[in-house]
């Protein structure tokens, strides 16, 4: 890797000084709001990095980043790599298709098997919950969950938070309280949704999660979030707005119009999917241009992507003034940095 | 002529009644005499006339226990746990007797097949087996398999366990064919379309996790509507490891109207929640089960139905899974708990120590009830398949099989890798300091487990010490 940073590196805080101690970020729901603050915070202090015509500081250099994907991605698995290559780190790929994952090799043998060629950080997905988990315990590197399962995807649930910090001036303190956040969609398949709601309850913001009942459960009540069916009746109410995808292929059965089939296939019988139809959802659930225009002033829309255009988002409020789903995107960069940073950091000095 | 002569031991037969001290006479391979009263030795078998004598002073003598819920994985899952390894497992744990669930590979789904494990078990076994027939060919829950072939060939009860009889439509059918057989349907009770996908107790526990909950109602409205079914076609049925508060009401209220219907409890679902997934770093899978660990409210229930004699049988749901599969992710982690060897400590630790039920009800539960249920009481032969020695299980019958099991009420162990004798060692329990014990296993008059060196009593001492676990 070319090193030539001219640039005076920033300086985020040393690994020692802050509260943070784990070789692996595997969600928000086990860290205490002092931890997530100082993964926010170590953000901001990489966010500058993005600004600059050269990109990188020598944060990570000589170290090894490894993405582990055993599910599909390509934003979340692009946003690691900048990040890591950002860092100065060197980044290496592997994803499921075409590897010895497909020759029944386990998990942990995998994640064994590149650690030992010398990595300092591996980047897991995994389509099932508590994957990265298992991973983690299998090796000693850091070790960063880019989604399992249903369970968390952290660094997507840190840079909302972050976004939203930023978009209602929260910054200096990461304190969120006052704040109310909806979540729109499809909570009980959503990992997103998980590590959000952790993250935002204990910073101090309110959480609502809106969809029909098959997709927004009463039983979510116990993750420390309100429930309700209706979104117009919370849309007056919020200061954010976070739109999720459906998930077609994490629901059994596949019935609901331009639904994919679901994963697995095979002989399985298939159950009924969790609504009628998709036009039927979005009469109740899109944020259309008329919904938006409801919105108090200042609140934002946000969408973790990849969006289904026409479905649960509308073009006009995707790409219009309260959006600040590119500003996700760009933050995304700057968590991810900090992960990396702190979770290398914490396995080295425990080394 | 072989025999064996136990002394002084606390004789439990629920049968006869008997709570009392006393000896037991085995000759050739059968009960020759039972006399509750310390020394009067009434069946005449003098202490020089028998080849051995066991002093069992402060020890518990039962009829050998039984098992009716086992998977002993041959054929098929050789690599998890044969015949031979399930049933040493067995005779360590006290177990006489086991019934193995059909859901090997191939499934034991036609009278080859039952004949296979009754071959099988003559060649390799320590204890008796006898096998348990699918309901449905390839337990698919389509069309029903060859029922009156396989009872004929000694099939104790049809299950396609492992899988739910889902089908409203196959289930009446098959209450109906298996009636005449008077055996009983043992129903796993899991409505499919509820539970696709779905790895634990749909609670808050799989809320926080990210898994797919399986609620109690899935198994309530089986049984619901199976004891519907039943109402007008009056087959023995048989509800598998019951894990629902609510299961235990709809059992209850058959068993009120006078219909056929029985219930087993399992160890696990007697002492664990759904708290365990999250222990030992979380996503557990040594916590996986099916029918999933519930609620502290389920357990009461549960423990309820056995006090008042809404569930009478206690099996284990023996299910052994290699290392290698356990340790894969929760989601593709198979379902099981081992059994054999803790069963018998944690019943009295879950039923006897609380007070729930007593001795005698305890062994009752182990013995006469499970024979009952899968017909190995019977006293002869007549119309059936089973061979004569293996006649009067689960009671101590003079001219009855002689199977016997001895218990230390007092001895303390700990459950670690190197106190099980199965292949495998997927339970959650390891690591558990346990009371109770069986200190020697006795099949047809033969000593298949003899433990009796490391008993509490008379010798006064504590039991030897062993390694700590590590788990």
């Amino acid at each position: 890797m070319t090193t030539m940073s001219v640039a005076p590196p920033v300086s985020p805080p040393t690994a020692t000084e802050l509260p943070w101690t784990h070789r692996c970020l595997l969600g928000l729901q086990g860290l205490s709001c002092e931890e997530i603050r100082t993964l926010l915070h170590t953000a901001a202090s990489f966010a500058e990095v993005s600004g600059r015509s050269v990109k990188k500081v020598p944060a990570l250099r000589g170290k090894v980043v490894a993405n582990l994907f055993f599910e599909d991605s390509t934003r979340t698995r692009l946003s690691f790599t900048l990040a890591a290559q950002r860092l100065s780190a060197d980044v290496i790929d592997l994803s499921a298709a075409g590897s010895s994952v497909s020759k029944g090799e386990s998990t942990a043998d995998t994640a064994r098997n590149v650690e030992a060629m010398g990595v300092d950080a591996l980047v897991v997905r995994h389509r099932s919950s508590g994957a990265a988990g298992l991973v983690g315990a299998a090796v000693r590197c850091a070790v960063v969950n880019a989604g399992d399962g249903r369970h968390e995807h952290p660094t997507q649930g840190l840079l909302d938070i972050y976004t939203l910090a930023e978009a209602h001036g929260r910054l200096d303190r990461f304190d969120l309280s006052g704040l109310r956040v909806a979540i729109v969609g499809d909570i009980v398949s959503s990992r997103v949704a998980r590590s959000n709601i952790a993250g935002l309850t204990k910073l101090g913001a309110q959480v609502v999660c809106v969809g029909p009942a098959t997709l927004v459960p009463p039983s979510l009540r116990t993750l420390g979030c309100a429930v309700a069916d209706d979104l117009d009746a919370v849309l007056g109410e919020v200061d954010a707005v976070n739109m999720l995808r459906i998930q077609f292929e994490r629901h059994e059965g596949s019935g609901a119009q331009g639904a994919r089939p679901a994963p697995g296939g095979g002989d399985a019988p298939r159950g009924s999917p969790a609504f009628p139809s998709i036009r039927e959802y979005a009469r109740g659930y899109a944020l259309t241009a008329e919904r938006a225009r409801r919105l108090k002033p200042g609140a934002i829309v946000m969408h973790p992507g990849p969006m289904n255009r026409g479905i649960e988002i509308a073009d006009e409020v995707a790409d219009g003034p309260r959006s600040v789903i590119l500003r996700q995107v760009r933050n995304g960069l700057a968590v991810r940095m900090a992960a990396l940073f702190l979770c290398v950091s914490a396995s080295e000095s425990r080394a | 002529m072989s025999s064996l002569l136990i002394t002084n031991a606390r004789i439990i037969d629920p049968v006869s009644g008997t709570d009392a001290v006393g000896d037991v006479a085995i000759a050739d391979g059968l009960i020759a005499a039972v006399a509750p009263r310390r020394g009067s030795n009434a069946a005449g078998l003098s202490r020089s006339g028998a080849e051995r004598v066991i002093d069992a002073e402060g020890l518990i003598l039962t009829p050998g226990l039984i098992d009716p819920h086992v998977h002993l994985r041959e054929p098929g899952g050789e690599d998890a746990e044969t015949i031979a390894t399930g049933t040493a497992a067995a005779v360590s744990g006290g177990f006489t007797s086991v019934c193995c669930m059909p859901n090997t590979n191939p499934p034991l789904d036609d009278d080859s097949m039952i004949e296979f494990v009754y071959r099988q078990a003559e060649r390799t076994a320590h204890c008796r087996v006898f096998p348990v027939g699918a309901v449905s060919i390839g337990r698919k829950g389509e069309e029903l398999a060859e029922l009156m072939l396989m009872a004929a060939a000694g099939a104790v009860g049809f299950s396609d366990d492992g899988d739910c009889v889902a089908s409203a439509g196959l289930m009446a059918k098959a209450l109906t064919y298996i009636r005449p057989t008077g055996l009983a349907l043992m129903q796993h009770c899991q409505e499919p379309s509820l539970t696709r996908g779905a790895s634990m107790h749909a609670g808050s526990v799989a809320t926080r996790l990210g898994l797919t909950g399986w609620p109690r109602v899935a198994e309530e409205v089986i049984i619901e509507r199976d004891v519907r079914l039943n109402r007008a076609i009056g087959c023995r049925y048989h509800v598998q490891h019951l894990s629902s508060g609510g299961s235990v009401e709809i059992v209850r209220r058959a068993r009120r109207e006078g219909q056929p219907v029985s219930a087993e409890a399992s160890p696990h679902h007697l002492l664990l929640t759904h708290d365990e997934v999250e222990n030992n770093g979380g996503y557990w899978t040594a916590a996986k089960m099916n029918p999933p660990l519930r609620e502290r409210a389920d357990i009461d229930a549960i423990l309820e139905g056995v006090a008042d004699g809404t569930i009478t049988v206690l099996a284990t749901d023996h299910a052994p899974h290699t290392p290698e599969r356990k340790a894969m992710d929760f989601d593709s982690a198979p379902f099981g708990i081992i059994g054999l060897e803790t069963a018998l400590a944690l019943y009295i630790e879950a039923l006897v120590a609380p007070g729930v039920i007593d001795w005698p009800r305890l062994v009752a539960m182990m013995t006469i009830e499970p024979a009952r249920l899968c017909r190995l009481d019977r006293l002869d032969s007549a119309g059936g398949t089973v061979p004569s020695a293996a006649l009067g299980l689960g009671q101590l019958h003079v001219g009855g099989a002689g199977d016997v099991t001895l218990i230390d009420p007092a001895m303390e162990w700990t459950v670690t890798p190197d106190t099980l004798a199965g292949r495998s060692r997927n339970t959650p329990f390891l690591g558990r300091r346990v009371r109770g014990r069986a200190v020697a296993t006795i099949v047809g008059g033969e000593v298949r487990m003899d433990r009796l060196a490391e008993r509490s009593l008379p010798v006064r001492a504590a039991p030897a010490p062993r390694p700590a676990a590590s788990v």
